[in-house]
């Protein structure tokens, strides 16, 4: 057991949280993380990769730990996104197990732009916003997290990572569209093998079984056009289905053939005309458990009125489901978000014909 | 000269076998020299058994036992065939006649073991277009027995009324037929399924309800009577599910519930149909166990005072014995690691009690899990108690 842990501070997250006038906090968070971290008995093999002063060492060494190297030493003081990707170059030169790091959905951008799928991500949450899949919830989950995965009771799944446009965000503006598909830390799905034996199954055998349940799904409905949402689940039962897919956008299915291929909102409402029996398939994207509103912006409240809520097929290991427990949507339209908030909940698909309720949150962050 | 084969095709076996045992996850099983008793020996050593579904101590009944004999005697050994060709033997019958009596439904009918009823008769009450809807702890023979199906499934948490509705408003748009499928006493926390609720949920849906109640039958309901008796609706739940295999000591699944649900379960469940029926012996032996428990009351008094008292004494020492209902009696230590190291102290001091860790029960969940039994003394029980408070103490889990 053990492993190699890479942890990245505070760089530009502090940087910004300084301009804007805010205390800094990614210190304060990650100290929080490894306090709770070290509270349980450790491994004695954990060996830590790390950076200078505040981009994570000055942390390390507050907390004692010896079983540390330094790995990437910023020139100045403060810190920037350069910064932060050149470490993450560093990280992936000695190969470490897990990168842990401090920030929001900005910082999760930087890392994966250099380090991609190539080494699980876990967020210490300490952004101003965190729609991305890779962080706990709060700290102590966080820590939670990093423990089970060394102790390897935890797995390694897809995560989306999303990206606010900042601009907009100032203006009280929301614009969070879906940026890519990270590894993130998972809860294994456990299926009971005999009367006092699981055994856990992989993230990707229950999208297998979602990707069967589908495929019923486009038998059954011949005559209807199936919208593929963006997002990881989605994206991996299209390419089971040898469907061709858009991960970060929105295809047009017909009788399991694409007809077109990441459309927008107008796009969509002119399919809609042509085809007046319309499914759409989507999954809870991110960290929030957000199916509309969050990185799948084309499907307006106009496209959705159109095809009826009803309509809406959602998706969803239970792994991932076991992080949001509730959906979230968030349309911008008062009328759309009352007829969720009236119907309560959605029936979620988790296994091969298998589904269960889960509440519907209508309130936006 | 050797046959040299395309494939091995028996070589998964050893490797399978070989990979559950380097993951600890292979069954290692315990011999009884002395059968099933309240003071077992168990791999040579005496223990108190405290986990056997021998809830009663039927099955060294002395009434059970000569029935047995008695039955084995007039009937001989098997039974010569499936119950629907020419095995159905007249004692089968009167079992099946007794059993309804007993459990106030119109009619009853017996299965080979309890999984059998789940697998053979699940699969036939739904079918494409219907839906399933289960609560999220269900045993796995109910969970195998839904597979089975080709109907939806939608499941509920677990003992949740509302959530249950929620799920049936939205299979009420859609389905033909709704199967609401529980446990009655849930096997890992002994808590028990809201049943009258459900019923009444069901009516409003035009649902059918089926309920597992295994460690129910013989232990909770006047006289041992099950789920339905406990709730005071006997012949309302469409399906009452049970086994002689736990507390009525023998073996045996059955079911109980109108006479149309009888026919119509003979008549399609595959696994009725295509296994032999029970040795006479065994039948003889389940009469027996009914008369017992029509006529001896005591049985389930002491087994509920045992219970009573055991929990009562485990949370004055300060453990935790959770949310259980019934006989079934856990004791939560947290962590899997402690949890083991626990049972492994008790069996040496001769306690039998196992542990159940993750991920049956969830990580910090992970217990002893006990079953009373009606022929443990106070004696015994003090014994185990004393045992439980040392271990416990040394172990950190009670102060």
């Amino acid at each position: 057991m053990g492993g190699r842990v890479g942890l990245k501070g505070t760089d530009n997250v502090l940087a910004q949280a300084k301009k804007l006038g805010a205390k800094p906090i990614a210190s304060q968070k990650a100290g929080e993380m490894l306090k709770e971290f070290l509270a349980d008995p450790q491994p004695h093999d954990i060996h830590w990769f790390t950076c200078a002063r505040d981009m994570g060492n000055t942390e390390l060494e507050k907390y004692g730990i010896k079983a540390k190297e330094i790995i990437y030493n910023p020139r100045a003081k403060t810190t920037t996104a350069e910064d932060t990707k050149k470490a993450c170059q560093k990280f992936m030169e000695y190969q470490v197990d897990i990168l842990v790091f401090c920030g929001g959905d900005g910082t999760v951008r930087d890392i994966f732009s250099v380090i991609d799928k190539k080494i699980p991500l876990l967020g210490i949450p300490s952004g101003v916003k965190m729609h991305s899949g890779v962080f706990g919830i709060n700290t102590s989950a966080t820590a939670k997290m990093l423990r089970e995965f060394i102790n390897k009771r935890l797995t390694i799944g897809d995560a989306e990572i999303m990206d606010l446009d900042e601009d907009l965000y100032r203006k009280d503006k929301w614009k969070v569209r879906l940026f890519g598909l990270a590894k993130g830390i998972v809860e294994p799905t456990y299926i009971q093998v005999g009367k006092a034996s699981y055994e856990s199954v992989s993230d990707d055998a229950v999208k297998d079984e979602l990707a069967d349940h589908i495929k019923d799904e486009l038998e059954k409905y011949r005559d209807s056009l199936f919208l593929f949402g963006p997002g990881g689940t989605v994206d991996y039962i299209a390419k089971k289905l040898i469907i061709e897919h858009t991960l970060l956008g929105i295809d047009a299915i017909y009788q399991k053939q694409l007809v077109a291929k990441d459309v927008n909102e107008q796009q969509i409402l002119a399919l809609l005309k042509k085809y007046p029996k319309v499914k759409v398939i989507l999954s809870p994207i991110g960290a929030q458990g957000f199916i509309l509103g969050r990185g799948n912006l084309q499907l307006s409240p106009a496209v959705i009125k159109k095809i009826g809520i009803e309509n809406i097929i959602v998706v969803a290991t239970p792994s991932k489901l076991m992080h949001t427990p509730v959906l979230r949507v968030d349309t911008g339209d008062k009328e759309l978000d009352r007829l969720f908030t009236t119907q309560e909940y959605l029936m979620v698909v988790i296994g091969y014909r298998l589904s269960r309720v889960v509440k519907i949150q209508t309130n936006s962050f | 000269m050797t046959q040299i084969t395309k494939r091995n095709p028996t070589s998964f076996l050893k490797e399978e076998y070989e990979d559950l045992v380097k993951k600890n996850l292979e069954w290692n099983i315990h011999i009884l020299e002395s059968g099933s008793k309240p003071h077992s020996i168990v791999d040579g050593k005496e223990v108190i058994m405290l986990c056997s579904n021998n809830y009663l101590n039927l099955s060294n009944h002395p009434r059970l036992v000569k029935a047995a004999i008695a039955a084995a005697k007039k009937y001989g050994a098997g039974s010569g065939s499936v119950r629907a060709i020419a095995g159905t033997l007249k004692i089968h019958t009167e079992v099946e006649k007794r059993l309804a009596k007993f459990k106030r439904t119109e009619a009853a009918l017996i299965y080979q073991t309890g999984f059998a009823a789940n697998a053979g008769l699940i699969p036939q009450l739904v079918g494409e277009g219907d839906i399933v809807i289960s609560d999220e702890l269900n045993h796995g023979s109910i969970i195998d027995g839904v597979r089975l199906t080709k109907a939806d499934r939608a499941i509920f948490r677990h003992r949740d009324v509302g959530d249950l509705e929620k799920v049936l408003r939205e299979a009420d748009k859609k389905y033909r037929r709704i199967l609401i499928i529980t446990d009655g006493v849930f096997s890992m926390d002994g808590d028990i399924a809201p049943m009258d609720k459900i019923v009444k949920l069901a009516n409003e849906y035009g649902a059918m309800t089926y309920v597992d109640d295994a460690h129910g039958e013989g232990v909770i309901g006047e006289d041992g009577r099950g789920i339905g008796a406990h709730f005071h609706i006997e012949g309302k739940i469409d399906v009452e599910m049970g086994t002689f295999s736990k507390a009525y000591g023998v073996v045996g699944g059955l079911i109980a519930g109108s006479q149309d649900l009888v026919n119509f379960a003979y008549n399609k469940s595959r696994t009725w149909l295509l296994s032999g029926s029970h040795p006479p012996a065994v039948s003889g032996a389940q009469l027996a166990a009914i008369d017992v428990l029509e006529s001896e009351p005591e049985h389930v008094k002491r087994l509920w005072d045992n219970t009573n008292y055991f929990k009562k004494e485990l949370n004055s020492m300060g453990f935790n014995t959770g949310n259980s209902e019934s006989p079934i009696t856990p004791v939560i230590v947290g962590d899997s690691g402690k949890a083991k190291e626990l049972s492994n102290m008790l069996f040496k001091e001769g306690v039998f009690a196992l542990p159940i860790v993750f991920p049956m029960v969830a990580r910090d969940k992970a217990r002893i899990r006990m079953i009373m039994n009606a022929g443990l003394t106070k004696k015994d029980l003090d014994f185990a108690l004393e045992k439980f408070e040392t271990l416990g103490k040394k172990l950190a889990i009670i102060p």
